[in-house]
């Protein structure tokens, strides 16, 4: 064949493949819509048995434990993104990250705040949780931040303040241990729940947490306990307003004109707060702050 | 001197054999994107990037090594009977035990070649995480040499089996003697959960017959920044050498029976 003849039979080949790659593409997208109902299998775990695939990693458990950790982010992830509520899959994949590698702390830490986060935004089970802290101490007895996440589940999850003074105390036991664990708990231990100690907590949290997620978490509960402040506190702001007035105020800008409030106050989201027709103080519809469920009453340490 | 500059000749050439083989080269390249994708890996997990870069890091250097060990190592003997080259080196001053630890040193040298080239790709994709290197970190050089000396004991076992089998079986077999060493520790246990005396002891001659691969296994730990006992060092190093000795004996005594003709 002569060359003039190869370049048009060149070109109708360069435009079959192009064509036939947007057609393949094409095709695709629409097996893709109509496999969705296929692929929304239930998950499951082949292998349950953290001992068996330490075995079978031939040496490699490391990585195959980092692999699982991954699952487990990515199962919590998943879940919330497509917001289900059924996190039945991440207590075993957390077991067997943890047989995998016991001294994957991050496992440990943030696994039990997947664990004991409340449904829809966890599954909700602290005691899960506490069953994996407990497992991290038995393999890191040096890690005295496991101390600290076991008593914050009692305190904050279970509202079983003795349990929580106790992990407290036995993590201050620790030689590496900041000081404040002891504080807290003697704190915990005399008063029970209180915000100021949960505000502390959080803010430990907050600091020490190096995942933007978990930071935003503790900031999100920072800023829940911030707007229960301020509303106690306007709440105090009304009771003066109808003292003086002798009638409830219709809005918060009637306390700003009585010189009660500077002006009218905004959460820590920047959304103003509001009067609620009975008279209470309330977030703004636009705020997305959750407000925190009020603690039980404080339950004193019974002096012996 | 004279003695051994024909083991070190086989060495050298071995080594050089092995590095103009572009299978070596596309292991050390694959090995290299993979601990590079390790940095990406981590993006979608949580607290474990420096974690993760390093166990994918140490076991790529792990599988590469062994593949490598492997593949070269079932052909070390079986090509040059097969390609006739045999026949002239051994028609030079050259000994049979001398051809055998050669080309022992010269996979040997190949493999601490690679393992250096894929720990230097491994420490690069640590910097380039962390910008920094933390005291900690230096685990990292145990690890890696316990990985050589699991290939070192690999390459041994695979020369043995090279000396009187086809590359195929060679493979096999020496796979699945890897496979068992990791497992040794669980035939012992085995042995002792059976209550019968004559299993126990059975499992515990084979727990030290066997090599026993999980003895290097330290990547999970260096990857949390834990030391590694100076003692274990040593006592690997010696345990590497003595069986890797007993192996290069067998191959010597079999190879030197061998009928080539």
């Amino acid at each position: 064949m002569s060359r003039a003849g190869a370049k048009p039979i060149a070109a109708v080949f360069a435009l079959v493949m192009i064509a036939g790659l947007a057609a393949s593409a094409g095709l695709q997208t629409a097996i893709d819509r109509r496999m969705a109902p296929y692929l929304g299998t239930p998950d499951e775990l082949w292998i349950p048995s953290g001992k068996v695939l330490k075995r079978l990693s031939l040496g490699n458990s490391g990585l195959m434990a980092d692999i699982y950790w991954t699952r487990v982010v990515q199962y919590y992830g998943g879940q919330i993104r497509d917001r289900k509520t059924d996190f039945s899959l991440l207590g075993p994949l957390l077991d067997i990250t943890v047989e995998l590698d016991p001294n994957l702390l991050v496992a440990y830490r943030f696994g039990s705040i997947f664990l004991c986060e409340a449904s829809p935004r966890g599954a909700g089970e602290p005691m899960q949780a506490v069953r994996l802290i407990e497992k991290g101490i038995q393999a890191n007895p040096d890690e005295w931040r496991l101390w600290h996440d076991l008593g914050f589940i009692y305190y904050w999850d279970l509202k079983n303040y003795p349990a929580a003074a106790q992990a407290y105390l036995d993590g201050s036991k620790n030689s590496h241990a900041d000081p404040w664990m002891k504080v807290m708990a003697a704190v915990i231990s005399q008063k029970g729940g209180n915000r100021e100690t949960s505000r502390f907590l959080w803010t430990e949290i907050y600091r020490s947490a190096e995942d933007t997620m978990i930071r935003q978490n503790a900031e999100e509960h920072l800023q829940s306990l911030q707007a229960m402040d301020d509303m106690e506190e306007l709440d105090k702001r009304i009771l003066l307003f109808r003292e003086k007035t002798g009638r409830p105020p219709q809005a918060l800008s009637e306390l700003v004109t009585e010189g009660l409030l500077k002006g009218v106050p905004i959460d820590p989201l920047g959304f103003p707060y509001r009067l609620s027709p009975g008279g209470k103080v309330v977030l703004s519809p636009k705020s997305s702050i959750r407000l925190e469920e009020e603690t039980p009453p404080p339950q004193p340490e019974k002096s012996s | 001197m004279k003695n051994s500059s024909p083991t070190l000749a086989v060495t050298l050439n071995t080594f050089r054999e092995a590095v103009r083989d572009r299978v070596l080269y596309n292991l050390v390249a694959f090995a290299v994107i993979l601990i590079a994708s390790a940095v990406l890996f981590g993006e979608i997990s949580i607290g474990i990037q420096k974690t993760i870069l390093i166990n994918l890091g140490l076991s790529s250097i792990s599988v590469f090594g062994l593949l490598i060990s492997i593949f070269l190592g079932i052909g070390l003997v079986f090509k040059e009977v097969d390609k006739r080259s045999l026949y002239a080196l051994l028609s030079k001053p050259v000994r049979r035990s001398q051809f055998i630890i050669g080309k022992f040193l010269g996979l040997n040298l190949t493999l601490a070649v690679n393992t250096a080239l894929m720990s230097a790709g491994l420490w690069a994709a640590l910097y380039y995480l962390a910008r920094r290197f933390e005291a900690p970190d230096l685990f990292i050089w145990v690890a890696i040499y316990f990985i050589l000396l699991q290939l070192f004991l690999v390459t041994a076992i695979c020369l043995f089996f090279s000396c009187f089998s086809t590359p195929l079986l060679s493979a096999i077999f020496t796979f699945l003697l890897y496979v068992i060493g990791t497992f040794s520790a669980d035939l012992r246990a085995f042995g002792e959960m059976t209550q019968n005396a004559s299993w126990k002891a059975l499992t515990s001659f084979l727990y030290y017959l066997l090599p026993n691969f999980s003895d290097f296994s330290v990547a999970a730990a260096v990857s949390h920044g834990k030391p590694v006992a100076g003692g274990l060092i040593l006592l690997n190093t010696l345990y590497t050498l003595c069986y890797a000795a007993v192996l290069l004996a067998a191959s010597v005594a079999i190879f030197a029976r061998k009928d080539l003709k």
